[in-house]
């Protein structure tokens, strides 16, 4: 089996630890109903009745498939 | 012609990646628009465009040529007798993507593609109208897409719209009031009720200003 041959040091493991980051994604802010809404972008959305029961997924004004 | 694909087969060799597509393109066929992973929906839309090519020339060889690429009878008969007469108006574009969201368990990005059946509009001029209705289609899109948070959007405007109105009425009376009332405070100091409501009057101005501004 092969085996390390030397010990990674405190400095490498920080520095291979520090260069794994997190990556904001890009949302697009709409206003429904008065509230503000991020949403991915090119994405369909989920249409919920009044007491926030998922219908079906929705995009572009057309029905696209069910939930 | 499709642009071949980098990267490796879908399923784990070429024959399999063969059989995968075919069945996929079967299933779309039988059912119209199914549900899969993005990377498959993208890799199942030139095959089955290409098959609904040759539904729309609708002969013997073609229909062979459909059958051995799909092996599937029941979704080669749909095609070439319920599919093709619906898409024969139309030039291309016989499929549609749509991104759905991340799935449960594996995270995998999924789509709907779908069979464009609905009837083609047709666009003044043929060449020139190839030209002219992209942008009009841009514009177009974007107001379809979000109706709701426009029509939210031009009602916040016509409310603030209206309430900044209805501050800058309201002050400019309350000001000449105010002006009115330093006057009268300045003429006629011993009338004590008077002066209590010109204090009043000249509260409600303040008030108003700080409002305006």
């Amino acid at each position: 089996m092969a085996v390390p041959k030397r010990k990674s040091s405190r400095s490498r493991t920080n520095h291979r630890r520090s260069a794994w980051k997190a990556e904001a994604p890009t949302l697009v802010k709409t206003i429904e109903n008065g509230k503000v809404v991020y949403s991915l972008p090119h994405r369909a959305k989920v249409v919920e009745d009044s007491a926030g029961t998922p219908l079906f997924m929705e995009y572009k004004g057309r029905k696209v498939a069910d939930v | 012609m499709p642009k071949p694909t980098k990267g490796p087969r879908l399923g784990g060799g070429p024959a399999h990646e063969r059989l995968l597509l075919a069945n996929l393109v079967s299933a779309l066929f039988t059912h119209k628009s199914i549900k899969t992973t993005e990377t498959k929906a993208k890799r199942m839309r030139p095959l089955a465009e290409r098959m609904v090519t040759f539904a729309k020339r609708g002969d013997l060889h073609a229909r062979r040529r459909v059958l051995s690429a799909l092996g599937n009878k029941e979704a080669v008969h749909i095609l070439f007798t319920e599919i093709a007469p619906l898409l024969a108006e139309r030039e291309g574009g016989y499929t549609r993507i749509t991104k759905l969201g991340f799935r449960k368990g594996d995270n995998a990005p999924m789509a709907q593609i779908e069979l464009v059946l609905e009837p083609v509009t047709k666009t003044p001029s043929a060449k020139k109208a190839t030209a002219a209705a992209a942008p009009k289609a841009t514009q177009t899109a974007p107001p379809a897409a979000a109706p709701v948070a426009t029509e939210v959007v031009a009602d916040e405007t016509s409310v603030e719209e209206v309430a900044v109105d209805e501050v800058v009425v309201d002050a400019a009376p309350a000001e000449v009031v105010a002006e009115a009332a330093v006057e009268e405070v300045a003429a006629d100091d011993a009338a004590t009720e008077e002066a209590a409501a010109d204090e009043a009057a000249t509260e409600e101005a303040t008030d108003a200003e700080k409002a305006a501004e």
